[in-house]
């Protein structure tokens, strides 16, 4: 019910503290605990289905590469992680995406605080019509209050993670929109690490960008997964082997096989992924 | 017909179709630049005749001496202070109503009836005659009161200001692309706030297009002030009389038969002309500056 309600603000709800301790000892006892899980998720544009029954589990602190043919449904789940269908009245997720714990997909969870913790970037650089030192601080202003030192230090260390800081120190106060695009998208990356989320998504982020570009974006994704999870669709089968720890498999809807990127590359189980990754269709 | 095309030796083909295009390349250029000439020469003619008319008459007793009799050497101070004081106001009432008017159809109403209803209404006004915007305040604000009123003006002006601003406003933000809003909302933000601080702040030098849209508009306007200002021929800038104003001076001046005052309806006709500019030079300067920055 709730969940359709359109692009409103969401009002506060009563709702059970978002913010637990993180699980640092899980169950299963594996070296990188499950960050994000997925159960039984379906998704529906309208009355079209567009994710069927996906059961899914995202490590922390590792890359979860997402490949498939277009339409098959790997950004509508990304979509679904941090709830951007919620802008769009029409569109509605059922089942279960557990983090910590807490469903939030469910009705009581406040979107905005859920989208500190789960950031994203996306296929095309969207620099906000301001200074480069503002669009990291916009962020970050929304949910911290800082002083201007503690700003400044902020900016800094997220220009640096995703080394644009040598590039643009001397001008932070001017325009965003005047760097290239591998820039761009490397500033986006930093204005959503700045507000220190536990998950990133991103979204096709090197598509748009020259191979240089790519090649930087790539190696970032190394730095960022200690202290971030990853997850990353991506249409290039070379950038998710060289990328992603584990990598899933969608189709139509579906997801047909995840797994370590090794095995999905070179010993696939199912023969749909041997398929698409030799190129054999898709 | 295939048959005869593909008979045709290649070579001969290619060159008389780039021939053509060519040909229809240059004559779509100098159609262009014709209309473009055309436009051109009926603006540099309403300029200069405007400039050779108007600047005679533009003195410093223009300026600083209210209207008197014909001969006795009045000034236009009542009308460009009148004319001020309404345009000012009615840009300050309208720019706030049509801008949030306009964001809440851009960004709120989107797809329903309720907004669809505001947008038709809306645009009726925008296309509406100002004559009849005139009539209807001087049914409900000068006929109920007994008397013309500069209120009743800057009402009859606000009416104009608020669909231009309105059309404007929704359509400037309609530009901003979706892939930013989402941007904006990944990272947490409100709606609100994504409107607010990330929408219109991309969109803000057409915001500023409109409102010089509508305050260039309404500096001209005479029928609305007819019925609800009237003009005044004496010093007054109290709201609660009959205001002079620029364009009703230069109507009933440029008609009369008397020298000084159709020289006078010209000088006041540049005025208004010279002001919409340099208001439109400053706010685009100024905008400039802070893009700079």
């Amino acid at each position: 019910m709730n969940a359709s309600n359109g692009p409103m603000p969401r009002p506060p709800v009563q709702a059970p503290p978002l913010v637990t301790p993180l699980q640092t000892a899980p169950a299963s006892g594996t070296v990188h605990p499950t960050m994000i899980s997925v159960r039984g998720l379906d998704f529906h544009y309208g009355s079209a289905q567009a994710l069927k029954d996906i059961s899914i589990d995202l490590p922390a602190r590792q890359v979860t590469g997402m490949i498939g043919p277009s339409g098959c449904g790997k950004s509508t789940l990304l979509r679904v992680l941090n709830r951007m269908y919620d802008l769009y009245p029409g569109q509605r997720a059922t089942g279960e995406v557990l983090l910590d714990g807490e469903n939030i997909i469910g009705p009581h969870v406040d979107s905005n605080q859920l989208r500190s913790r789960i950031g994203m970037v996306f296929q095309k650089p969207t620099p906000f019509p301001m200074s480069i030192a503002d669009n990291i601080a916009f962020g970050v202003r929304l949910h911290e209050r800082l002083s201007r030192a503690d700003m400044a230090d902020r900016i800094e260390d997220a220009l640096r993670r995703v080394a644009l800081w040598n590039e643009v120190k001397d001008r932070l106060k001017s325009g965003a929109t005047a760097l290239s695009g591998g820039q761009q998208q490397r500033l986006c990356i930093a204005r959503t690490i700045a507000t220190r989320p536990e998950v990133i998504l991103l979204d096709e982020p090197t598509s748009a960008l020259d191979p240089i570009s790519t090649a930087r974006v790539e190696e970032l994704l190394d730095e960022l997964k200690r202290d971030f999870t990853i997850a990353i669709v991506t249409h290039n089968l070379q950038q998710a082997a060289r990328c992603a720890d584990r990598v899933a498999f969608f189709f139509m809807g579906e997801l047909v096989e995840v797994d370590s990127a090794d095995r999905i590359f070179t010993a696939p189980k199912q023969k749909r992924t041997q398929d698409y990754i030799t190129g054999r269709f898709g | 017909m295939s048959a005869t095309t593909l008979s045709l030796p290649a070579r001969t083909r290619s060159t008389t179709l780039l021939r053509r295009r060519r040909l229809i390349d240059h004559l779509a250029t100098v159609l262009c630049g014709l209309a473009t000439l055309i436009v051109l020469a009926v603006l540099v003619s309403i300029l200069w005749t405007l400039l050779a008319d108007g600047l005679p008459g533009l003195r410093w007793r223009t300026l600083t001496h209210v209207t008197a009799p014909p001969g006795a050497g009045g000034g236009l101070l009542n009308p460009i202070i009148g004319s001020l004081i309404q345009v000012v106001l009615a840009t300050a009432i309208g720019t706030p109503v049509g801008m949030l008017a306009g964001i809440y159809l851009a960004e709120y109403g989107a797809g329903s009836a309720f907004a669809g209803a505001v947008r038709f209404v809306s645009d009726m006004l925008l296309s509406a005659p100002s004559i009849l915007v005139g009539l209807f305040v001087y049914l409900i604000l000068v006929e109920p009161v007994g008397h013309f009123s500069g209120y009743a003006g800057v009402a009859a002006l606000v009416v104009l200001v608020i669909p231009i601003v309105v059309r404007t406003t929704e359509d400037m933000l309609r530009l901003v692309p979706i892939s930013m809003r989402e941007a904006a909302a990944a990272l947490g933000c409100p709606h609100w706030k994504v409107v607010l601080l990330i929408c219109v702040r991309a969109a803000r030098a057409g915001l500023l297009t409109g409102v010089l849209l509508a305050l260039a508009r309404i500096s001209g306007e005479t029928a609305p002030l007819l019925f609800t200002s009237l003009g005044n021929l004496n010093w007054s800038v109290s709201l609660n009389q009959p205001m002079a104003s620029l364009p009703v001076t230069i109507y009933q001046y440029a008609g009369s038969a008397y020298g000084d005052w159709v020289q006078l309806a010209w000088t006041a006709a540049l005025l208004i002309t010279a002001g919409v500019l340099l208001i439109n030079i400053v706010a685009r300067v100024g905008l400039a500056r802070q893009d700079s920055r």
